[in-house]
């Protein structure tokens, strides 16, 4: 198939998977939508389904709205890092799904070393994040390791992990670490000098984390495609006898891609942190790991398109909140309309058919212009 | 303080039950070359529709189809996307957990108008308790082992069940042909869609049943992420059980075991923050056990054969 009919399927094949979707969402609207006939049903899940498409980056009069937009950019931090994690552990064929307990427990470490750590000026922020993100590639050393030495499966590893991150810092939170003057269960304040600015002052929580997160995909795009051990991931995840056999090291391949996963998930909870927060509060996992995983499916597992699908995530989760504070359609519809776009993209027979016809077509128009070139 | 009362051992099966029933449904795929990990995901939405249809009807047993009913649907659905549409079976079956977290709360508030979970089982629509007459009036066995859901007694007789069809029917044979190899099954005539299809079903049937005991029975309605891993559990006791229903089963009784110690524990004052994390690191230590015994095993093979 040609380069052009290439980029115009998985063109119309996202178009088609987003519009699935969004026909999905729309007959979940209608469903919930209050009225007493058809009629007034129909127009309140358009109006519904306008404020989730529209209202993101628009006021109610029609004006665009720059502090909306930043809330959007804002809510791409989080998923941002865990997209890049599930990337390059889903790169090496590693389904470790431990994204969700990795950036809770890299923000909880963060936290820790912004209460606790007296350190000059800008170089708490630093240290505590990078504490969040070691911390985290630490504790991702026990799947890999297992799944590297024993072949015991990562995934359900890393879910187990999740939980027992979960509980162990709610434990924590509740002896020792929570401030007892709050009637909710929080850590004392950070220190001054761990906060990330705010690339905007609107309130918006834009933090420069949102910056520190482009670089950061920069540098992943050319860890995977321009160097040796992002080839060595990559190829893993392809053909892991050929890596074998080719004289890299399979074993450590696998621990690599999931440390860094771990670190960047970490990371992640770190720069979320600190931008959005000046105590650490989460009492459940946040979710983030799981949409982290549907940026990884939407950008194809390659780094350089994560911000563009953490914005489109950000955009619908943006959408489905608004529509459910101004709509009354329950939020949490941004779950399953997450796991229609998500199979769908990652279908590989989806429109096979019509993928077929267009590379039939340029099969046909390449051997005519053969025969025409040919007659001369 | 003695723990280990007839109360306690009753509770390990009590416990176990939910676990069991995912782990069937786990060892049935992973013959058949499934790797179900949207077992969580499907425990989830049958845990919601069982509450529903008791509560709807009035009558448990409706509410145990339809828990049934939408378990096979979910497989099936996600037999068409993994089958069909060639996804991934691993990320089929991340999506179908997400719909258990979260579309499962979203279908709870359209359904109840914003309430955010049901607490929908009275007695009369619970699961009902067995008393086997004969059995029950033994001391320690009959206190220990009488007295439990229905649900129960059926999840151990699934487990002999499972074997038989796995072991003992053609269409076991089929499935375990096209889970060794696919290409191999279909090259004499079994219709390998047809067994895939057929096997991930059982699964979902198996799933919504454990599904049916943790919202009428475990707990008196649904509430949210209520199966708590459970699903994934299952997977571990799988591997565990080294694939097969009987191994699948003892290790199920031992995250029983696990979690009703944690329970015990608890109960003494401790914060449960730090005794819920116990079975899913006794999921880890069980699975790391596993894999050492087993590479030991294969070691002692190779050794006596170089002999």
């Amino acid at each position: 198939m040609s380069k052009k009919n290439s980029i115009k399927f998985t063109l119309i094949r996202g178009i088609a998977a987003l519009a699935i979707a969004l026909l999905v969402a729309f007959i979940l609207i209608f469903v919930s939508a209050a009225g007493e006939n058809f009629g007034e049903k129909l127009s309140n899940s358009i109006a519904a389904l306008r404020e989730m498409l529209v209202s993101p980056l628009f006021k109610k009069n029609g004006s665009f709205s720059s502090r909306n937009l930043s809330v959007v950019l804002a809510g791409t931090i989080p998923i941002m890092f865990t997209g890049l994690a599930t990337c390059i552990m889903f790169s090496a064929n590693q389904f470790n799904l431990g994204a969700e307990g990795g950036i809770m427990l890299g923000a909880f470490v963060t936290a820790l070393v912004a209460v606790y750590w007296k350190l000059p000026g800008p170089l708490l922020m630093v240290v505590a994040v990078l504490a969040g993100g070691i911390a985290v590639a630490l504790v991702m050393l026990i799947p890999a390791v297992l799944k590297a030495k024993l072949g015991v499966s990562e995934m359900v590893n890393s879910l187990m992990l999740n939980y027992v991150i979960m509980y162990l810092i709610g434990f924590l939170m509740n002896s020792y670490l929570a401030d007892t003057s709050k009637g909710i269960t929080q850590t004392y304040p950070f220190q001054e000098n761990a906060m990330i600015p705010q690339l905007v002052e609107n309130g918006s929580r834009l933090s420069w984390g949102f910056v520190v997160g482009l670089i950061i995909v920069v540098l992943c795009w050319f860890f995977m495609y321009r160097t040796k051990w992002g080839y060595g991931i990559r190829m893993t995840g392809l053909n892991q006898p050929f890596v074998m056999y080719s004289g890299m090291n399979v074993a450590l391949i696998v621990i690599l891609a999931q440390v860094l996963g771990g670190f960047l998930a970490g990371f992640g909870g770190g720069i979320e942190m600190l931008g959005r927060y000046n105590v650490y509060n989460w009492k459940a996992l946040p979710g983030y790991g799981w949409t982290g995983i549907t940026v990884a499916i939407l950008a194809g597992n390659n780094p350089i398109y994560v911000p563009l699908a953490a914005l489109f995530m950000s955009y619908l989760t943006q959408g489905c909140s608004l529509m459910s504070t101004n709509a009354n359609v329950p939020a949490q519809m941004i779950s399953i309309i997450q796991a229609v776009i998500f199979l769908l993209f990652a279908a590989k027979q989806f429109l096979a058919g019509y993928r077929q016809k267009l590379v039939v077509r340029s099969a046909q128009e390449e051997r005519a212009a053969l025969e025409k070139g040919g007659n001369k | 303080m003695n723990i280990f009362t007839t109360d306690f051992f009753f509770s390990i099966i009590r416990i176990a039950t939910p676990i069991l029933f995912a782990t069937l449904a786990a060892v049935i795929g992973e013959k058949g070359g499934i790797s179900n990990i949207g077992l969580e995901g499907i425990m989830m939405m049958s845990a919601l529709f069982g509450s529903l249809g008791a509560y709807w009807s009035g009558n448990w047993f409706v509410g145990l189809l339809l828990a049934m009913a939408v378990g096979l649907a979910e497989a099936l659905l996600m037999g068409f996307f993994a089958f069909n549409l060639k996804t991934d079976i691993i990320l089929t079956g991340t999506a179908i957990n997400m719909i258990g977290s979260g579309g499962t709360l979203f279908l709870v508030k359209i359904i109840t108008g914003g309430a955010s979970t049901t607490n929908l089982i009275t007695k009369s629509l619970q699961i009902p308790s067995i008393n086997i007459p004969g059995l029950k009036s033994i001391p320690v066995i009959g206190a220990v082992l009488s007295g439990h859901s229905l649900l129960t007694y059926l999840g151990f007789l699934f487990v002999f069940l499972t074997w038989v069809l796995l072991y003992k029917t053609p269409l076991g044979l089929n499935i375990r042909s096209v889970g060794e190899n696919a290409n191999a099954a279909s090259s004499v005539g079994v219709s390998v869609m047809r067994i895939r299809y057929i096997t991930i079903g059982i699964g979902g049937v198996l799933a919504g049943m454990g599904g049916a005991f943790m919202s009428m029975y475990y707990a008196m309605g649904w509430s949210q992420d209520m199966v708590a891993g459970r699903g994934f559990i299952a997977l571990a006791a799988q591997s565990m059980g080294n694939g097969e229903p009987l191994g699948g089963m003892l290790a199920a009784l031992v995250f029983g075991f696990a979690q009703a110690l944690g329970i015990k524990v608890s109960a003494t004052g401790v914060d449960s923050n730090l005794v819920a994390p116990i079975p899913y690191i006794v999921t880890i230590l069980a699975l790391v056990i596993f894999a050492l015994n087993q590479r030991r095993k294969e070691k002692k093979r190779y050794a006596t054969a170089l002999k």
